[in-house]
């Protein structure tokens, strides 16, 4: 990046110099976190791509080339004006619903036990793309709303917009955890657009009512028979060790991997949870074996570096030279703080097992190149911010 | 505060959906922030009580867990082979199919071509495997077949290797070593070898006797974490079990084990349902080592298969034990050793024992006579002699020879309870002979102690009966009456070897005692010669050989059951005994079972192969009839003797010719007979008095018309009318 993004423009209204804004501690950070995932994948994977493909570094080289493709779009997508998403607003919101449909289609294809994934020339699952197009456009939405958000129309309207993205994710990719975050994205945009906080408060305490009442109704029946996996996920969650033959075996290896930490961790690289105990140690568990390589230091830093972005974010949108930019922003914001909260709840069994992959740091190609790309928009806001004399 | 308050002053031309962010908006985004805070510092915490609630158990569950990741390496069990190398037992390396269903299921074309693999190379069934991977996707370790050979594996692993059809989409299968024993001679000497079950447990015989010499130490491969928690992985390579070399001649072992099965099966359901006989026993050693050559018992099994009786006994017979719960007493007869582990009256086979205990004491000193009237009151108990006309007016040797018990009565007596004890005693009657088998029987509380011996039980006791004795006992002690006097320990183990063929322990022969003085033996010797050349034991002599020996025809309780144990006990050559032969014949399935000759046969046959094989040269002239069967023998003979024998018989004729010559030097048999039909004339058989059938060359009884035989007086009818015939003796009363 030696462009350094600062270029003096002349001002229009005869203004001192502005200086466009570059948001080193964003990218500095990412790049941080990047640099730390595939260090991570490399240790973690390391023992189970020899095992299983010969080469050690299988996964590593796959998720390095993902990133530095993801890092060339973030830079193009940077440069692109963010007004242009405006645009394509509406595209992307049929186009991912076009793409969850082609899941059906002969283009799909099923890995672990579940049909996510495309292949178009390089495999993608809708899920993420319909994250990235429900942020688009929802900030466009919210601002062609514009007062009208301020009604109950206008926030139910808002409210109904993720609903069919999110049942196709959820019925058709059968991946209720992708459908839940892009529902979340959606709520926590329209609840910084919206003035109100009472319909919030409700929807909350309703939502966790409901939570509640759904795990008492399955820990009653105690049958484990009569449920899908989801149910069987949650009476593992109530009790893991009765299930530690099945469904409460990831939840507990990963409770071991943090549990046998310690402080500083075993050191990078001696994980022992990694040699085949601990499922998908690299990708939705990866948090655990940070935890036991590096302790709850390691694990500590790793969520301050997040709450630093997420920090970054909030500054950005904050000074955004408009409310699309702005909201563009606090889509992303809402994207990977979602993603992490659940991510490490998972781990650490505050809820139960859901795959959600920790951004930038867990592998997955298509995950940590959408991520790049709503960086790379993010800091097309940022560029949009002016500085004037300081 | 001011950039904002300057851009809200709206320069810039505002688009349709171009809208400020607003103050109300940039706060409700530090309040998400605040709340994305608190939740980071609520995971915070959780993890924190993780780690300080349950870090330890999960540190040690974690490497609890590694654990499994050690794995033991088999050892494999020593080999037991004969004198001459020949492997009686041994190990080889088998493989387990193991199943890795989550390897396997990795990829879907891996299932059809390793389950059609798996097919044709270890013929498993196809639906049990692949109902086992749907119901067990997690497994990673499911033993499919147990120890396939080396083999299949390879068949099995080429069809891996064969890239071009598909190999590589073989995939979740390996393979763990293991050891399977094995007996490549099958039934051979199988009561001595004993067998092992799973896991190297060995049963009966050397493998339960010896199992810590054979069995080895298991390997282990394993991870430990070091000072940096580094895993490290350590092979401590297994140990392998050390080899028997055993004084057993499977040659001999052979000759013996033919014999014995060919009696059975001439004898088989002839005069009840059953085997030619409840159990036979043979024994060969070594009469001046102690060393066994062949210890052989019928029925036997195949040491591969065990558990397979199906040649005794039909299917339903074996459901109906398993029934009944008889089934593990069946099993347990099969697999002792009928040679040490059981006992019983030994018989006449005791008398030179009794002789030898009284020369050497002093009670007689082998010049006196006895007048046997046919029966002896002891005690107040009239005790039979096995001729009930008397043997008349008899020598000591005559008594051995012609097997009276009124004359051993006479001997015992002279000798009282505490010295015939004592003997006894010194020849290991009541004592373990410590013969390196598992399984040998205690006979402690089978024999008198002098206190409680009355004059009834020492009378029974010089001919053999009212105490119990093994095979093990009698062959070993008797070898001491032979071989001057020396009581060697008898055992089957000469050497065992380290797995890398170094002497690990050499175990030469042991003599624990003297029992008699040479010179006692030597007239032992002479006697016993007399019993083969003119007394009961004439049909042992094998052709061409001077042998001497002792039979035996011991009476079973309850007394007049008709039912005998027959044996001989006999050795060669006559004049310096080397190799010692004794059969026990446990109940003959034959109409008289007091018939000595069923074991004498049995001596002989084993003999005429054995000398030659174990180069001890005929010394007597073979009449024309002798030469012939001797021919027809050597046309059944196995391979190994075909050899000797035809060695033999190149120099063979030597001998022959030598003997003639050398008569009067080596032939004693001879000069002995002459002396001995001298006096035999003087005591003339009662039953020679008798009138002879004219068809079967035997004597008949005037008064009940039975036939006599000609030799030993026996009453070959005697049977049938039920009376207590041979050897008889009135139980003798507590």
């Amino acid at each position: 990046m030696d462009g350094r993004f600062r270029t003096v423009r002349g001002g229009r209204f005869g203004q001192e110099k502005e200086e466009s804004y570059v948001d080193y501690t964003l990218i500095f950070t990412i790049l941080f976190l990047l640099g730390f995932g595939l260090i991570m994948i490399y240790s973690v994977s390391s023992y189970d791509a020899n095992l299983t493909f010969g080469d050690s570094a299988y996964f590593f080289k796959r998720q390095l080339y993902s990133t530095i493709f993801g890092l060339v779009m973030m830079f193009l997508v940077s440069l692109l004006p963010y007004h242009f998403w405006e645009h394509v607003a509406v595209l992307g919101y049929i186009v991912s619903g076009i793409l969850i449909g082609l899941v059906l289609t002969p283009l799909g294809y099923e890995a672990n036990g579940a049909r996510r994934w495309l292949r178009l020339g390089m495999s993608l699952q809708p899920a993420e793309v319909a994250k990235l197009g429900m942020i688009v456009f929802l900030a466009f939405w919210v601002c062609k709303l514009g007062k009208v958000i301020n009604t109950p129309r206008g926030f139910w309207a808002t409210m109904i917009v993720p609903l069919p993205i999110c049942l196709m994710i959820w019925k058709i990719t059968d991946n209720l955890s992708s459908a839940i975050i892009v529902f979340g994205i959606a709520v926590i945009m329209l609840f910084v657009a919206s003035p109100d906080y009472k319909r919030f408060a409700i929807m909350i305490a309703g939502g966790v009512a409901a939570a509640i009442l759904i795990v008492l109704a399955i820990a009653k029946s105690a049958d484990a028979e009569g449920h899908g996996f989801r149910g069987r996920r949650i009476l593992a969650w109530l009790n893991p060790e009765a299930y530690a033959d099945s469904f409460g075996f990831q939840p507990l290896q990963s409770l071991y991997a943090i549990g046998s930490g310690g402080i500083f961790g075993k050191g990078l690289g001696q994980s022992m949870q990694k040699l085949g105990y601990l499922p998908e140690a690299q990708n939705d568990m990866i948090f655990a074996v940070i935890c036991e390589e590096l302790g709850m230091f390691g694990a500590v830093a790793i969520i301050l570096l997040f709450l630093v972005l997420l920090w970054r974010f909030v500054i950005i949108a904050n000074n955004a030279s408009d409310m699309f930019g702005a909201l563009l922003v606090v889509g992303v914001m809402a994207h990977i703080a979602i993603q992490v909260i659940l991510n490490i709840a998972v781990c650490t069994s505050v809820i139960p097992n859901t795959g959600i992959s920790l951004p930038f740091i867990s592998y997955g190609g298509s995950s940590v190149m959408f991520l790049l790309i709503e960086i790379g928009i993010v800091m097309s806001v940022g560029r949009g911010i002016t500085l004037k004399e300081i | 505060m001011s950039r904002r308050n300057q851009r809200n002053a709206g320069e810039k031309p505002l688009r349709a959906t171009e809208r400020k962010f607003t103050f109300r908006m940039q706060k409700k985004l530090v309040v998400l922030f605040v709340f994305v805070l608190l939740a980071f510092l609520g995971l915070s915490i959780r993890l924190f009580m993780i780690n300080r609630e349950n870090g330890e158990v999960y540190k040690r569950q974690v490497l609890s867990q590694q654990s499994y990741d050690s794995k033991t390496l088999p050892y494999k069990r020593g080999d037991i082979i004969d004198a001459n190398g020949s492997i009686l037992a041994t190990s080889e390396k088998v493989y387990n199919v193991i199943l890795d269903v989550v390897a396997l299921s990795e990829k879907k074309d891996y299932l059809n071509p390793t389950i059609s693999a798996l097919k044709s190379c270890f013929s498993i069934d196809e639906n049990e495997v692949r109902s086992y991977i749907t119901s067990h996707p997690n497994s990673r370790y499911k033993i499919l077949v147990k120890q396939v050979s080396y083999e299949e594996r390879v068949a099995f692993e080429t069809l891996q290797d064969d890239k071009e059809n598909g190999g590589e989409n073989i995939q979740g299968i390996w393979f763990e070593d293991q050891y399977r024993r094995t007996y490549p001679n099958g039934a051979l000497a199988c009561d001595v070898i004993g067998f092992t079950l799973g896991d190297n447990m060995g049963s009966y015989g050397l493998e339960e006797y010896y199992d810590d010499v054979l069995n080895g130490m298991s390997g282990r491969e394993y991870g430990y974490l070091n000072d940096d928690s580094n895993l490290e992985r350590t092979v401590k390579p297994a140990v392998d079990g050390q080899t028997l070399v055993t004084t057993l001649d499977a040659n001999v072992q052979a000759v013996a084990e033919k014999y014995l099965k060919e009696f059975s099966d001439a004898h088989l359901n002839e005069a009840r349902e059953g085997l030619g006989a409840n159990n036979l026993g043979a024994i060969v050693m070594e009469v001046d080592t102690g060393n066994i050559l062949a210890m052989a018992s019928y029925p036997n099994f195949d040491l591969n298969n065990p558990k397979d009786i199906s040649a005794y006994y039909t299917e339903e017979q074996i459901a109906e034990m398993e029934e009944a719960g008889t089934l593990e007493d069946t099993y347990n007869a099969l697999w002792r050793n009928f040679c040490i582990s059981d006992t019983f009256e030994p018989g006449s086979t005791m008398k030179p024992f009794t002789v030898a205990g009284a020369l050497d004491c002093g009670a007689i000193t082998g010049g006196e006579t006895y007048d046997c009237k046919g029966v002896l009151e002891v005690g107040g108990h009239k005790i039979h002699c096995h001729n009930r006309y008397g043997d008349g007016l008899l020598t000591v040797q005559q008594a051995v020879e012609q097997s009276c018990n009124v004359a051993l009565m006479h001997i015992a007596d002279a000798m009282g309870a505490k010295q015939f004890t004592k003997y006894q005693h010194a020849f290991n009657f009541g004592l373990k002979t410590n013969v390196d088998l598992a399984g040998e029987a205690r006979t402690e509380n089978l024999v008198y102690t002098a206190d409680k011996m009355v004059p009834a039980d020492l009378a029974t006791n010089s001919f053999g009966q009212s105490f119990n004795a093994t095979m093990i006992q009698m062959a070993a002690g008797f070898c001491s009456l032979v071989n001057g006097g020396y009581y060697y320990e008898p055992h089957m183990v000469s050497k065992i070897l380290n797995a890398d063929g170094s002497v690990a322990k050499s175990i030469s022969p042991r003599v624990l005692k003297r029992t008699i003085s040479s010179s006692v033996s030597d007239t032992i010797i002479q006697y016993c010669n007399g019993v083969v050349t003119n007394g009961t034991g004439k049909t042992a002599r094998p052709a061409g050989y001077a042998i001497g020996g002792k039979t035996g025809t011991a009476q079973t309780l309850p007394r007049g059951n008709g039912e005998y144990i027959v044996s001989f006990m006999g050795y060669a050559p006559a004049d310096n005994p080397k190799i010692l032969v004794y059969v026990v014949v446990d109940r003959p399935n034959i109409a008289h079972q007091d018939d000595a000759k069923c074991a004498t046969k049995i001596v002989r046959q084993i003999m005429t192969e054995i000398l030659p094989y174990e180069g001890i040269f005929m010394t007597e002239e073979l009449s024309e009839q002798e030469q012939k069967e001797l021919e027809e023998l050597s046309a059944n003979l196995t391979i190994t003797y075909q050899q000797k024998l035809a060695e033999m018989s190149v120099s063979g004729n030597d001998p022959v010719v030598t003997t003639e010559e050398n008569a009067g030097d080596t032939a004693n048999p001879d000069a002995e007979s002459g002396a001995t039909g001298e006096e035999g004339q003087v005591t003339q058989k009662i039953w020679e008095t008798f009138e002879k059938d004219p068809n079967t060359g035997n004597y008949i009884d005037p008064e009940t018309g039975h036939q006599i035989d000609p030799d030993t007086g026996d009453d070959l009818d005697g049977a049938e009318t039920g009376q207590p015939q041979g050897e008889s003796t009135e139980s003798p009363a507590e």
